[in-house]
């Protein structure tokens, strides 16, 4: 919290000085001249106005017109709205991957629980158990089912997914590597498995006293899904615009995209943030110097967690249905490579990796598919195979920049400054980096424990 | 009882498909820790090459080899083992070029930059599935007789159909054949010794990079044979079979404890028992969820697997 005030202090225009500023007040060589900051505050404060401004002009006046004007298309409200929560969920698992180095390839799961949060709390569904609830909101009183305001769903959200976090987490946590990613893509394909199937429940036991006897109660909707859902709850605005279509569900996602940079950034530079950067870089040596590793790990992952379950939740309200059919692996993946993308470690990649992934999934594939579809139908679609696209975009992102676009400058100066690689160079570990043709430290940008990898165990045996 | 012994037979008879593809998974990991994501997905295309090869023109194969209910068993025989040696040969051949060119160049990387290469060749092998078979499922007709085989002993009531014998035929060979060449010959032993340690086994003249390219060769040839017996026993195959597939046979590959060949054959076969119970005495629907539940568990209460040794430490 203390730098993150200290940065605003800096910065000449408060509130767009400090993102500016927050880029620009890195330590070591980083550190830029007076004129470039000014330079890089004044830009920044025009993307962030150009941001604001662009979804009500887009709604205004570009809408319908862009298409064959502009060289590329322009996203429109939904797929604005979808960038931001896939940045929420981009940022999140860039806690989890990037700051603490665990991979999570069941990120999804959050998500999903997010969703039917948001389903469950604000819609008519449980108006069948006789449970009607309803509290503020565009629902008047006596209306079925249970019915709270999107701010409520939202941290009741965030309470339900970071504990499920935690519950998975506190077991498999002390797993490493690769064996977590593959415990977290259990989960991620149980989840929704779970929303699909529990569509028509029977149980019946003898709880000592307490008989419980549930038959064929349909608790989350089974295929269908759970509809209506609440749109978010906007107090004033909703009187002048609908939550749902428009650029106001575009602002209240900008909205929520910066609580999650400022919860993100502040985490990174906490005390927290810097046992995980001890944790990724060396487990052993963190736990050595005190760092309570299973808690820190613990709460990397809940936190994670708890944005997925936000962005859950506002997805599900802004489509105003839920389905376990959104929630596949490939979602996981999508979000791992808007990191990976992006910049693994840091909060702006996450962000960029985002809106570059949804534009190009949402808008630009599917634009350049009608292109070739109106000139050559025969011609492969390539909306139809995007994942190919993202999976050679993986293959050769880590082969030829594994740090990502825009790599996190405070993990890149951590290393070169405090000379990790080349007292790794001194003692004589020369090949360690042999076949990557990019700079080192981007190495380590990417692996949980890359340096203990290195040691020698008598388990592996054919 | 009649149905419980029904019931482990088709457990058996998948579970041997899940061990080829399981010690596909089990013998990459033991020789360079990674987590074969695309594994599944080269399973896949053996199967979607199984199935173009021998699917008529009419549903959608290429016809060559089209094997019809009715073909002589000589005939048959033989067609199904040139068919079997084409999967083979072609995914070893991609599999190998999968390690060459993704998976190499990272050799010396952070371990999880090869794993994340592991998921985006999973994706695009995927999609080359998809391109091959299109979206929808691809069946085909057995081109075994149905009859029982049993019927003749006098048992009536379990139901031993050829397919089923074919699967035992094709895969326990092929087990032994591994089990003998890891064991017994040279290059076995240079796969062993690069498993325990690739740095001393180099010094002591074990050409690394080549044993690690033929521990792939084999993966994909036992993968190839896998997608063969897929298309012949269970009759169909579609672009997403490698992920479920795959995680099936991881699942089968962790319960034995990775990196263990005989864990890897006695998980698979565990995880196909687990699989044919679950679909006939719960849910298919849940069948997935539980193969997961007991990857959880197994990963978070036992992660040496039931036969591996002390991994914790490295998991």
């Amino acid at each position: 919290m203390s730098s993150a005030t200290k940065v605003i202090g800096t910065g000449p225009g408060a509130w767009f000085g400090f993102i500016g500023s927050t880029l620009a007040s890195y330590p070591g060589r980083y550190r830029a001249s007076y004129h470039r900051r000014r330079r890089r505050t004044i830009l920044l404060t025009l993307l962030v106005v150009g941001t604001l401004i662009y979804p009500i002009v887009h709604s205004v006046l570009l809408a319908g017109f862009s298409r064959n004007v502009l060289p590329l298309p322009l996203p429109d409200d939904t797929v604005m709205t979808f960038m931001t929560i896939f940045a929420i969920m981009s940022i999140g698992l860039n806690i989890v991957a990037g700051f603490a180095g665990l991979l999570d390839l069941g990120y999804v799961a959050f998500y999903a629980i997010g969703a039917y949060v948001a389903a469950f709390l604000a819609s008519p569904h449980f108006g069948q158990f006789g449970i009607n609830l309803v509290f503020l909101g565009h629902v008047g009183p006596g209306a079925v089912g249970i019915h709270l305001p999107f701010w409520i769903v939202a941290i009741v959200a965030i309470i339900v997914v970071a504990t499920f976090g935690a519950l998975l987490g506190a077991p498999t946590l002390r797993l490493r590597g690769d064996y977590l990613a593959i415990v977290t893509l259990g989960f991620g394909e149980i989840v929704p498995l779970f929303f699909k199937n529990l569509s028509s429940l029977t149980i019946s036991f003898a709880l000592g006293p307490l008989l419980i006897n549930v038959s064929n109660v349909n608790l989350t909707g089974g295929v269908q899904g759970i509809n209506p859902i609440d749109p978010p709850f906007l107090p004033i605005l909703d009187v002048l615009f609908d939550a749902r279509s428009g650029p106001l569900a575009v602002y209240l996602g900008m909205f929520l995209v910066t609580i999650a940079i400022v919860v993100a950034r502040n985490l990174d530079l906490s005390r927290m943030g810097r046992a995980w950067g001890a944790i990724r870089e060396d487990e052993t040596a963190a736990e050595m110097m005190g760092v309570n590793t299973v808690r820190t790990k613990l709460l990397a992952f809940a936190l994670g967690a708890s944005f997925a379950g936000v962005a859950g939740a506002f997805q599900a309200s802004y489509l105003g249905a839920t389905t376990s059919d959104f929630f596949d692996f490939s979602i996981s993946i999508l979000v791992l490579i808007m990191v990976i993308l992006g910049g693994i470690g840091n909060v702006w990649g996450a962000l960029a990796g985002a809106v570059m992934l949804v534009y190009v999934d949402k808008t630009l594939l599917p634009y350049v598919s009608q292109r070739i579809g109106d000139v050559a139908p025969t011609l492969p679609n390539p909306a139809q195979y995007n994942f190919l696209i993202y999976g050679v975009l993986l293959v050769v992102m880590m082969r030829f920049r594994p740090q990502g676009f825009l790599p996190s400058r405070q993990r890149e100066a951590e290393l070169s400054v405090h000379g990790l690689a080349d007292a790794d160079a001194q003692m004589g570990v020369v090949g360690e980096f042999d076949n990557v043709g990019v700079a080192p430290p981007g190495q380590d940008e990417t692996g949980a424990d890359s340096r203990s990898a290195e040691t020698p165990d008598e388990s592996r045996h054919l | 009882m009649d149905q419980i012994i029904q019931t482990l037979i088709i457990g058996l008879a998948n579970g041997l498909i899940y061990a080829l593809v399981a010690l596909g998974y089990t013998l990459v990991y033991g020789i360079i820790e990674l987590i074969n994501f695309a594994h599944g997905d080269v399973f896949m295309l053996g199967s979607m090459l199984a199935y173009v090869l021998i699917a008529p023109p009419s549903s959608g194969g290429w016809g060559i080899f089209s094997i019809e209910a009715g073909t002589p068993l000589p005939q048959l025989i033989v067609q199904i083992l040139i068919v079997l040696a084409i999967c083979m040969v072609s995914m070893s051949t991609l599999n190998w070029f999968i390690e060459r060119v993704a998976y190499r160049p990272l050799r010396h990387a952070p371990k999880l930059a090869p794993l994340i290469t592991a998921i985006g060749v999973s994706f695009i092998l995927q999609n080359v599935g998809l391109i091959l078979g299109g979206a929808y499922q691809r069946t085909v007709d057995s081109v075994f007789p149905t009859d029982n085989l049993l019927a003749p002993l006098g048992i009536t009531n379990i139901v031993l159909t050829a397919s089923q014998v074919f699967v035992a035929v094709v895969t326990i060979p092929l087990l032994v054949a591994l089990s003998w060449f890891v064991g017994k010959t040279r290059q076995g032993r240079a796969m062993r010794a690069t498993a325990q340690d690739p740095d001393t086994a180099g010094l002591m003249g074990v050409d690394v990079n080549r044993t690690i390219a033929i521990t792939f060769v084999i993966g994909g040839a036992l993968a190839g044979a896998a997608g063969l017996v897929q298309i012949l026993y269970n009759n169909y195959t579609v672009y997403t079979l490698g992920f479920r597939f795959g995680l099936n046979s991881f699942t089968a590959a962790v319960l034995g404890g990775i990196g263990n060949l005989q864990g890897a054959v006695l998980g698979a076969l565990v995880i196909g028992e687990i699989n044919a119970i679950s679909d006939r005495y719960i849910s298919p629907n849940w069948t997935q969820a539980i193969v997961f539940g007991v990857l959880i568990a197994v990963l978070v209460f036992k992660p040496t697997g039931l036969l591996g040794q002390q991994l914790a430490d490295r998991a």
